[in-house]
């Protein structure tokens, strides 16, 4: 939108060049209406354009000035070298942990999660489903609930005099309490359970639009040509569903590496920083102990955002079936 | 019609979500905003972001009042600090009829923390409370990190009651910040029912050494099924503790001292050792510590400050069975030791400050109204005076029937005082972040020395900048 509006007005200026060169009174006339309309659409444009403009770029310039300095908030002076905090990343073990964290969530949830969604969603886009909305509903549920309530719901469903203990314990399947949160693998194992059961449905959601979009002829067609069950969905349904792959896929992506609410609450990093994640840390580094270091959580923050760039732009090209 | 009224309603509960998202953090100003913006770009979407910002914690102080006869403090701890500084306003009242005390109860430690960061960032105090609680460890730096959001005492109160370790943690450069309110004194408390049944009595666990602790906690264990202690270890002061009853530190000259520090390798291998016998139970958080463990009847010991107090007395089975004694050492003497605090500063926001001291002083500060301002702190918040002569009054002296009659809340300001001063650090609780992985890895079949050297290098690490 930005884009066009830039468009229009430097035609316009090359137009209003020429009109004062020719200086003719029809053409400033013709050019007035023109200008007029435009002004309009930069009227519209301009306060989204200012807002943003105010509330997200220039933070980011501060929060980037910000990085290269140290100092408790009240004075913060220039680092030594200036570009030390960035240095520093780079031999933080618990930064080097955390980022680990985040991604091995990143590559066990996400795939999990989507082909989850997709298959679900083909689940429930079936026309001959009796209570397909009440179904829906039903995954759609856990999105409803705040990411810190379910948080702490699962804390206490996995905590080790907790449901879940007392069910195996019950059923015979265990012998004695799993201490779920207090083990790095299994509080790992939890946090990527919970994040399942919070975003499965949000992003079938996406999935159940998508489908809805396919021409149910083209079903119809693939039918009468023998296809099956499986084939018709992976040649016809994950094609058509591309571009809605893509997103849910930046979208995961992008929510994951800022996963912040799971680590705080359900494991607040525990044990020893192995389910910490890069957003918890950063946290940590400006307001969890202490006296806040905002130079330093500024440019931990400068790097995940230039990790989400590159995922993110990767993602676009693996997507893009135009070349 | 009806998708009418429907959108109607819809609308309606958006407006209102919206206004109580916009009251809730329109106040909570930038660490508000730093919190939400994480949190939205996770979710995208806007409904949950909205409801999530509604949660978020409410960091503003109150700020000043105009009357020039009320003051506003801020403090954690409705069963604790409030009941406390009530008393100390009911007490200053008799000398001061029109006083007024505005308690602003925030929902932990951290908030105060937070609003001084808060103002410290933007330059406006304003917004702070004319006096606010501080925990002890982290006085010290947000002192040296924000020097504009302090004013010293006025006026002096009877220094010579309270604890050098205490006063420590208030005083700069020989100026007095602050006054201190609790007593952080440790207690080490065992059921003696459950002793009784292994065999033991409370003398067989007291003036002992760790080692013989850690075997009869195991014949304990074995005979009864209890465990001896239990710790919160997600914040574990166990080390910390430990450490001072021996009168070491895990610093030495402002620098961490763990490589080489024999005293600290062997209160390590203590917990290590205990929490594989399953004598020690390391909690995975705070409530699991308290309601699991202590209220949930699992331990005959706790070992913590003595503002656990009032968290034993929710296990109402175990009353009368308690006893409190002495910490053991590596060596065998009797150690003491003391855990948390906190004490209260007047900030620089207030433009009392002449009536701010008077009162800190008459109440907290030993002055006519101590004594009343501490005996009703005890009975209506558990809190146990550090200054000394308040240990004096009757009240102190009568004997607790949950402790078996024992007259302990004498016995732990006696105690108080016997708490050695060890070196502190502003990197207190990040080394105690450290420490407690340190232990996790241990107990998880990891070499000690290893470790201990990556504790080391790792709070180096966070201390340069």
């Amino acid at each position: 939108m930005i884009q066009s509006g830039n468009r229009v007005i430097s035609g316009s200026l090359i137009f209003l060049k020429k009109g004062e060169k020719k200086g003719g009174v029809i053409l400033n006339k013709g050019r007035s209406i023109q200008a007029k309309q435009q002004a309009a659409g930069w009227i519209f444009l301009a306060p989204a354009t200012i807002l943003i403009f105010i509330m997200s770029f220039w933070p980011m310039f501060q929060a980037f000035i910000m990085s290269l300095k140290k100092g408790s908030s009240a004075n913060m002076v220039w680092q030594t070298p200036i570009y030390h905090n960035y240095e520093r990343i780079l031999q933080d073990k618990t930064f080097l942990t955390a980022m680990g964290n985040t991604f091995l969530y990143l590559i066990v949830e996400v795939p999990i999660m989507l082909i989850l969604a997709i298959l679900l969603a083909q689940l429930l886009n079936n026309r001959d489903l009796k209570f397909r909305g009440a179904f829906r509903t039903m995954v759609f549920m856990p999105c409803a609930v705040s990411l810190v309530s379910y948080a702490l719901i699962f804390k206490s469903l996995f905590a080790t005099q907790g449901l879940i203990n007392t069910v195996l314990m019950n059923l015979g399947l265990i012998s004695e309490n799993i201490n779920w949160l207090g083990t790095t693998g299994t509080a790992r194992a939890v946090i990527i359970i919970g994040l399942i059961w919070r975003w499965t449905g949000y992003n079938m959601v996406f999935y159940l639009a998508g489908l809805q979009n396919i021409e149910y002829s083209v079903y119809e067609a693939a039918k009468i040509d023998g296809s099956n069950g499986w084939k018709t969905f992976w040649y016809i349904t994950v094609p058509l569903l591309r571009p809605t792959i893509v997103m849910t896929a930046i979208m995961s992506i992008n929510g994951t590496l800022q996963l912040f609410d799971e680590s705080v609450n359900l494991t607040n990093g525990g044990p020893s920083n192995t389910t910490i994640t890069m957003s918890h840390y950063i946290w940590n580094q400006s307001l969890g102990v202490g006296v806040a270091k905002f130079g330093y959580a500024s440019s931990l923050a400068f790097v995940v955002f230039i990790m989400v760039g590159i995922l993110a732009f990767i993602n676009l090209k693996v997507g893009d079936v135009r070349d | 019609m009806k998708k009418k009224l429907l959108s109607l309603m819809l609308a309606g509960v958006l407006a209102v979500t919206a206004l109580a998202a916009c009251g809730g953090s329109g106040s909570a100003g930038s660490d508000g905003a730093a919190d939400s913006s994480a949190e939205e770009t996770a979710d995208a979407d806007a409904g949950s972001s909205a409801d999530s910002s509604a949660e978020e914690e409410e960091v503003a102080l109150i700020g000043s009042s105009d009357d020039p006869n009320t003051l506003t403090v801020a403090a954690w701890d409705a069963n604790f600090n409030i009941p406390a500084l009530e008393a100390a306003e009911a007490a200053y009242q008799k000398v001061n009829p029109d006083f007024k005390l505005e308690i602003q109860e925030v929902s932990a430690s951290s908030d105060v923390e937070n609003a001084i960061t808060l103002a410290g960032s933007s330059g406006d105090y304003s917004q702070l409370t004319d006096i606010v609680l501080f925990q002890d460890h982290y006085i010290n730096q947000f002192m040296m990190n924000y020097p504009d959001a302090w004013q010293p005492l006025t006026k002096d109160a009877d220094w010579s009651g309270f604890s050098d370790d205490k006063l420590s943690y208030s005083t700069f450069d020989g100026t007095h910040y602050g006054m201190p309110v609790d007593n952080g004194a440790a207690i080490f408390a065992y059921r003696t029912d459950i002793l009784e049944q292994a065999g033991y009595t409370v003398d067989d666990f007291t003036g002992i050494t760790w080692d013989k602790w850690l075997e009869q906690a195991k014949v304990v264990k074995e005979k009864t099924g209890y465990a001896l202690m239990s710790m919160d270890h997600n914040g574990d002061d166990l080390p910390y503790m430990m450490m001072q009853a021996e009168g070491a530190s895990q610093w030495k000259d402002g620098k961490a001292n763990l490589v080489g520090n024999d005293t600290f390798k062997s209160i390590i291998e203590v917990i290590v050792q205990g929490a594989q016998d399953g004598t020690i139970i390391l909690a995975n958080d705070w409530s699991e510590y308290t309601d699991t463990t202590i209220i949930g009847d699992q331990v005959a010991g706790v070992f913590n400050g003595n503002w656990i107090i009032p968290t034993m007395k929710q296990n109402t089975a175990a009353s009368g069975n308690w006893v409190v004694t002495t910490i053991p050492t590596l060596s065998g003497k009797e150690g003491y030791a003391a855990n948390g605090g906190s004490s209260l500063y007047v900030t620089s926001n207030c433009q009392k400050a002449d009536l701010a001291s008077d009162f800190l002083t008459y109440t907290f500060g030993g002055g006519d109204g101590a004594i009343e301002t501490y005996d009703a702190a005890l009975t209506n918040g558990g809190v146990i005076s550090c200054y000394g002569p308040a240990g004096k009054s009757d009240l102190y002296n009568q004997p607790d029937e949950f402790f078996g009659g024992q007259t302990v809340y004498a016995d732990i300001v006696e105690n108080g005082t016997h708490v050695p001063a060890v070196e502190q650090s502003d990197y207190h609780y990040d080394l105690r972040t450290l420490v407690g992985n340190l232990i996790t890895n241990v107990i998880n079949g990891n070499d000690i020395d290893a470790e201990i050297e990556n504790a080391q290098s790792e709070i180096e690490f966070t201390m340069e900048e």
